[in-house]
């Protein structure tokens, strides 16, 4: 069973290509730009893995992280930022539950091997 | 004509019976063959006693000084012999052994073939006067004392015209000026002329209007220093009431002003943190997309002539990320975290940086000697960039005509790293070298003077060691001894 993965980022070339990086990598990518879209997808479908950027518009990926989090606690949520490596967002995305942490500042064959680490224990796509 | 004499005998008599002072006659044997009513009321002795005595034990009790005889003595002799009139102070014991302090007036008789015959000592007592005149000197010198201990004060008073009349307290020490210099020059002499709010006119309008004015100013020394102080003015009224002046006292708020100084550097870094935090978000979204894109390419099947220029692009681009996410860790003044640090990898990474601060069209040129494999240090990455980065900056900036930046790496017996940055620019005079790491310390016209006290700070908290040599137009060695992690501490 394919691994499902919702990629949510406001930038559309940041999230085309995370979308075209994962897919590569066997993932079934659904893709949408704002927190709130994000909520009223997860509502109607449900996903492996949660690929969430943190500075978003309307509400951030924390508060996102937080509305999952009243309803599912497992479902795994990485946050992913322009903000590079900050131990104080990391402390803080930590506190709201996240899964995993990835900066954009990482090479790409990094961000997808950090990926893959995060997602190791959700079944992989073919 | 007899009667004449008479009378002229009882006005002497009147004269000398009723004058303030005391007057003695001695013969040249220092006897005393005549004296007035003030001798004994001085020394509460009868008249028929001090006549004939001598004069030295009329004066001074058994047990009186014999120092203060024997100048007394010296004085008569002198007098006498050298027939000489002499004024001085003298203490002697006076009525109920008290002591008198007396002002005394020695005059030589001399006789018309010239041979002294005597002498009359003439005494003021003036133990009052001076005690009266103690007291005040001891109030001067209390209120003195009170007010040269406010330090950080200067008081000084000018007349309605605005010239200086009084330069008091903490004054000279302020302003650097001696007292007999400023006296009578104008008050505006002491305002920095540079600072808007330091119109007199105004502010002695100020005062007319509203009896006082207080302002933070700056005002001048004599050598041109500008001071940062509060100045307050009041009218000065004279013993009558009258406005006949002003007082203007001035507190230096020098150290206050650093310290807002240093608080608004703080935030003016924190402010740059925010700033490159944001500016790093920008830029790493771009990035993120060409470097993706670039590597997603090199997948396809294109030539090797488009696939190695996609590599570079890659390639450039994770350069581009490094940088920014070093540029965001260094603004970012995080919790130092000490732990293994390479110091020529450090200093190679501050060298494009310090590059900037070159002045165009100056060629400088940088030689490197770095120890190959030379062991970590123990120490927080960034806070060592930035003290190496800003002794490069120095360099650069002590060589406005161009020179050479030697940087050496060595290690000193396995026990610590020595870095050597060394340039070939004007040099710091020997008298000022103590004084390079102190705070505020600048020699460049815009510095603040603050970079080379936090690279001491640091260095400091690394347990290293940081020395300045230097000679004026040669240059200057900075010498940093940062201890070697040790290691079981390097992982």
């Amino acid at each position: 069973m394919t691994c499902k993965v919702l990629v949510v980022d406001d930038e559309m070339p940041v999230r085309n290509l995370l979308n075209d990086l994962l897919k590569r990598e066997g993932y079934k990518v659904t893709i949408c730009s704002a927190g709130e879209e994000a909520l009223e997808i997860l509502k109607k479908d449900s996903f492996d893995i949660v690929l969430l950027d943190i500075k978003l518009p309307g509400i951030s990926g924390l508060e996102v992280l937080k509305n999952i989090r009243d309803t599912d606690k497992n479902l795994p949520v990485i946050m992913i930022t322009g903000f590079g490596y900050n131990e104080d967002l990391i402390c803080k995305t930590k506190e709201f539950g996240c899964s995993g942490y990835i900066g954009k500042n990482m090479p790409v064959a990094q961000i997808i091997t950090t990926f893959k680490q995060y997602a190791k224990d959700v079944k992989k796509g073919e | 004509m007899g009667l004449v004499i008479k009378e002229t005998k009882e006005i002497l008599h009147d004269l000398l019976d009723n004058a303030g002072v005391a007057v003695i006659y001695l013969d040249v044997n220092e006897n005393i063959i005549f004296c007035n009513k003030k001798t004994e009321k001085l020394t509460g002795l009868k008249h028929e006693d001090i006549l004939g005595a001598n004069w030295l034990k009329i004066l001074f009790h058994k047990n009186s000084s014999i120092i203060k005889q024997d100048m007394f003595k010296a004085v008569l002799d002198e007098c006498m012999r050298h027939k000489r009139e002499k004024d001085f102070e003298g203490v002697i014991s006076g009525i109920d052994k008290n002591e008198r302090l007396i002002s005394w007036n020695f005059t030589p008789v001399v006789a018309d073939n010239n041979q002294t015959r005597g002498a009359i000592l003439i005494g003021h007592d003036i133990t009052k006067i001076r005690e009266a005149g103690n007291s005040a000197k001891i109030i001067d010198e209390t209120l003195k004392n009170i007010l040269s201990s406010l330090k950080d004060y200067a008081l000084y008073v000018t007349n309605l015209e605005g010239n200086i009349t009084y330069f008091g307290m903490g004054s000279e020490i302020m302003f650097g000026w001696d007292k007999k210099d400023i006296i009578f020059k104008h008050v505006n002499t002491l305002l920095d002329a540079d600072n808007a709010g330091n119109n007199l006119n105004f502010i002695l309008e100020q005062v007319r209007l509203y009896g006082r004015f207080e302002k933070e100013t700056a005002l001048i020394t004599k050598t041109g220093n500008v001071i940062p102080v509060i100045l307050t003015v009041n009218k000065f009224l004279d013993s009558s009431g009258k406005h006949s002046g002003y007082i203007f006292i001035a507190k230096d708020i020098t150290e206050r002003k650093k310290f807002e100084y240093q608080a608004f550097q703080s935030e003016k870094l924190a402010a740059l943190g925010l700033l490159s935090a944001g500016m790093a978000h920008e830029i790493n979204n771009p990035i993120l997309v060409i470097s993706g894109r670039s590597a997603l390419l090199m997948e396809e099947n294109f030539s090797q002539k488009i696939k190695d220029d996609l590599s570079l692009i890659n390639s450039q681009a994770d350069r581009i990320h490094k940088l920014v996410d070093r540029i965001l860790k260094f603004s970012q003044k995080t919790k130092p975290a000490f732990g293994p640090v390479a110091v020529n990898e450090a200093i190679e990474f501050i060298l494009p940086f310090a590059q900037y601060s070159n002045l165009p069209n100056v060629k400088v040129e940088i030689k490197k000697s770095f120890e190959k494999d030379i062991r970590p240090v123990k120490g927080d990455l960034h806070q060592l960039e930035e003290v190496f980065l800003n002794l490069v900056i120095n360099a650069y900036q002590s060589m406005p005509e161009g020179g050479i930046i030697k940087i050496t790496t060595s290690s000193f017996e396995n026990i610590f790293a020595l870095i050597q940055i060394k340039d070939t620019g004007i040099g710091i005079a020997e008298e000022r070298l103590k004084d390079v790491f102190m705070p505020f310390f600048t020699m460049k016209k815009d510095g603040k003077g603050l970079g080379l006290s936090i690279c001491h700070n640091i260095i400091k908290n690394h347990n290293g060691t940081i020395e300045l040599e230097s000679q004026v137009g040669k240059g200057s060695t900075f010498t940093i001894k940062l201890p070697f992690i040790p290691k079981e501490e390097c992982t």
